[in-house]
């Protein structure tokens, strides 16, 4: 009996359509092995399905310690699962059982494969060994009082609990914060070579994996473009596409490129507060943004960064105007902006969102045309209003002949580039981009930081950038704003910020983004 | 959880406080009046008859009145029913009502529920179609049609059940509970379904499966207490006009339930009558409100917290 595991022309198909072609690799125990791609190219499938673990069809030949999985019955490949591979999934939000506690969730991982029943002690250790803190008291708390971390590090206790020889990660740090993905992999790495377990790892973000898999198959369409080990891929891709890759995958260690120059400052925010009630019938407030001061000078790019809930889209919002504002002040070249409610639409012009999700900005029942023109709907006169759509696409890197499509057809990236004309329509001086770029895909969101570039030197173009990536951060804007629970604990140039970093959350955002 | 009950309980005092005073105001609205017969009163007995009964008082002192008695737990006498008082009458009636009401949505939780959790397991086969398709029926037909089409076809054609009125047996109670209890069946069969069919298809049960677990332990263990959330809400209101009497039900089946008297009451402008119904009809909407939010709470723990 041959051990590891071993893939040979694995094809999956759901329906009539083939989502993944003659896929080989193999898996040796104890190493890691990554498959990373742009979104579409099979990665999570050709992981996934030869166990049985998702909506496809599994074709070839997928070889477990000699055992034949294509083709096996779900009955015997449910007990495989259980007995020699555990899981780790991208949702931790999702993928615990709601009114199970976590430790029901334990006793049931390790007794998947028939092992005894594990006392409190063996379920305390199990959680210490994923670095969950005050243990005891998580065994009997239900999933919803974890956050996104610590959920994602009891699934990867309940994952190991059985003792696998084998893991299948998929994709499992991109729904975590920036600062917590790193300390995550180290962690998912650390337990692989302590136990000598095998690891397949699914991910998108190539510049999170490079240091911590073995070998590296990159997939393009459903097939092999590049293998091989890790670091040879990472440094020196041979394709084309593997170059793509890797150029579009922003590093701190990457050589800086020249940004537009910039000019008067245009708009400064002093002191600004915003605050919520707490949910439900609580009493109290939740500070969200505390004190923040920055200011934007024509044509720049300030990034504003931060983990989750660390305040900076609220900052954003309140600054273009489109959330509250407890205290503090905005002024437009040394004019002060009224308070929301009172902004006019000239004032509303100055400033133009671009949200995180394309799709969800856009209402479906709208033309491209429709959407992008709604703004300045009554100012254009109607015989211009096709001419007008169409240049805006075209201002965008779309074709003309978008403006009578609905967003549907629309895929993230094009859906992407909608918002952004749609932005551009009003005729802004500064766009609020917020995490703009994070729901597309690396080579897709390579293309839109390249459009904002280009616009930022043809309009003179002022840029927001909020931002969780620091190595993005790094790479589009001349400062740097780093949030952390509602504060700018630091505001400084980008060559400044990273040569000589003042403060504690700025080194830790480093080391994390390393 | 505690909390949770008590802040209910008082919420809901203000609340019944508003239905009551809203209702006795629209009663008021209604043209007629209780003594309104075919042949006028003479003025003076329908003078005396009114100080009798408070209706020659102002509207807020009516009201006022009213509640204070409320307050003590007496509904007030019926103006119609000379000789009863309303509590009396609800008294009688009411249990009827309570054991029709209770059987069928028994009834209807057991067999909308299973028939649900069996046509999402086999979603998108033909046995799932064909419960669909009946589920959708029973929601569709109105009571006034099942209930004489159960008591011709049952009754009268095969002699298997009674179709009027109680006996000392259990078997009239048969047709009337299960007319009542088939659109609730139905409406159960389709929420089940759609619970559990969504719930399949979530990430905690892909997590489950990666474990190897059995599929009827992962059906029982993971999947059901959150499928079954929003038959819950369902169940809440429904279970509060089930109980408190089906009108046509009663009609039909020639039963004396509190729905008939309720009805008789407003076309009688029984003003106390109708009034210690609707209340006693909002308060256990309230009460089963909040059976609904405590099985909730149980269904799934992130609702323990408000």
């Amino acid at each position: 009996m041959s051990e590891g595991y071993v893939v040979r022309d694995l094809g999956v198909r759901i329906g009539d359509r083939a989502i993944v072609d003659d896929i080989s690799f193999s898996l040796a125990p104890g190493e890691i092995v990554a498959l990373a791609g742009a979104s579409g190219a099979g990665k999570s499938m050709s992981a996934m399905t030869p166990f049985g673990l998702s909506a496809g069809v599994a074709s070839g030949s997928a070889m477990l310690d000699g055992i034949e999985l294509v083709g096996m019955p779900e009955r015997d490949l449910s007990r495989i699962r259980a007995e020699k591979v555990g899981f780790v999934f991208q949702q931790p939000l999702t993928a615990l059982t709601p009114h199970r506690t976590v430790g029901q969730h334990l006793q049931e991982a390790a007794m998947q494969a028939g092992g005894v029943k594990p006392d409190k002690a063996a379920m305390v250790a199990m959680l210490e060994s994923v670095g969950l803190s005050r243990p005891e008291e998580r065994l009997v708390q239900y999933p919803h009082r974890l956050s996104g971390g610590e959920r994602q590090r009891v699934l990867i206790a309940a994952a190991l609990a059985h003792g696998p020889r084998y893991l299948v990660a998929d994709e499992p740090v991109s729904a975590l914060d920036a600062a917590l993905r790193g300390e995550i992999m180290a962690l998912l790495v650390r337990l692989c070579r302590e136990r000598g377990m095998a690891m397949l790892l699914v991910s998108h973000d190539l510049a999170g994996i490079e240091h911590h898999a073995d070998r590296l198959l990159l997939l393009e369409a459903g097939k092999v473009a590049e293998a091989g080990p890790a670091q040879q891929i990472a440094t020196a891709p041979a394709t084309d596409y593997g170059g793509r890759l890797m150029a579009a995958t922003p590093r701190l260690s990457e050589p800086l490129h020249q940004l537009p120059d910039t000019g008067e400052t245009l708009l400064e925010a002093e002191t600004i507060h915003v605050h919520f009630p707490k949910p439900g019938w609580r009493r109290g407030r939740i500070d969200a943004v505390v004190d923040a001061s920055l200011s934007v000078a024509e044509g720049e790019t300030l990034a504003l960064v931060g983990g989750s809930g660390s305040g900076k889209s609220t900052l954003g919002r309140a600054i273009a105007g489109l959330g509250p504002m407890a205290a503090g002040s905005v002024r437009w070249q040394g004019t002060a902006m009224p308070p929301r409610n009172r902004r006019s639409s000239e004032h509303r012009r100055l400033i133009q969102p671009v949200f995180q999700d394309p799709l969800a900005s856009l209402d479906p029942r709208w033309s491209v045309a429709d959407i992008i023109l709604e703004p300045v709907k009554w100012l254009v006169p109607h015989e211009y209003r096709a001419e007008r759509a169409a240049d805006l696409l075209e201002e965008v890197g779309l074709p003309r002949d978008f403006a009578g499509r609905k967003p549907s057809s629309l895929s993230g990236g094009q859906a992407q580039r909608v918002a952004i004309a749609r932005a551009l329509a009003a005729n802004p001086a500064m766009l609020l981009l917020d995490e703009a770029t994070s729901a597309l895909d690396p080579l897709v969101a390579d293309g839109v930081v390249a459009l904002f570039d280009r616009l930022q030197r043809a309009r003179g173009l002022s840029l927001l950038f909020i931002t969780h990536d620091l190595a993005l951060a790094r790479r589009t804007a001349h400062r740097i704003a780093v949030m952390e629970a509602g504060r700018i604990v630091e505001c400084a140039p980008r060559e400044e910020l990273f040569a000589n970093p003042q403060a504690e959350a700025t080194r830790r955002l480093i080391a994390a983004s390393g | 959880m505690g909390r949770l009950i008590a802040r209910r309980l008082l919420t809901a005092v203000p609340t019944l406080l508003a239905i009551i005073i809203l209702s006795f105001i629209l009663m008021r609205l209604a043209p007629g009046g209780p003594f309104d017969g075919e042949r006028p009163l003479a003025p003076e007995v329908r003078a005396a008859l009114e100080a009798a009964y408070g209706l020659d008082k102002s509207l807020p002192e009516q009201v006022w009145m009213y509640l204070t008695r409320l307050a003590q737990g007496d509904f007030g006498p019926s103006m119609v029913y000379r000789d009863f008082t309303v509590s009396g009458l609800v008294a009688e009636a009411l249990p009827v009502s309570l054991l029709i009401g209770g059987c069928a949505l028994v009834l209807a939780s057991l067999l909308g529920i299973s028939a649900g959790l069996w046509a999402a397991l086999r979603a998108g086969k033909w046995q799932d179609e064909v419960l669909m398709l009946a589920a959708t029926l029973l929601t569709a037909l109105p009571t006034f049609v099942t209930g004489p089409l159960l008591a011709l076809i049952f009754g009268l054609w095969l002699g298997l059940f009674p179709v009027s009125g109680q006996n000392d047996g259990w078997d009239w109670l048969v047709l009337p509970v299960v007319a009542l209890a088939l659109p609730v069946t139905g409406a159960v069969a389709k929420l089940a379904r759609a619970g559990l069919a969504g719930e399949l298809g979530s990430d905690h049960i892909r997590a489950a499966r990666a474990r190897g677990i059995a599929p009827l332990t992962i059906l029982r263990r993971h999947a059901l207490r959150p499928a079954l959330v929003p038959v819950a809400s369902y169940l809440g209101p429904a279970a509060a006009a089930l109980l408190t009497g089906a009108v046509v039900i009663e009609t039909v089946f020639g039963l004396p339930g509190l729905g008939r008297y309720f009805v008789q009451g407003a076309l009688n402008r029984d003003y106390p009558l109708v009034l210690g119904v609707v209340t006693l009809y909002a308060a256990l909407i309230i009460l089963f409100n909040l059976f609904a939010d405590l099985i909730y709470g149980w269904l799934d723990p992130r609702m323990r917290e408000g």
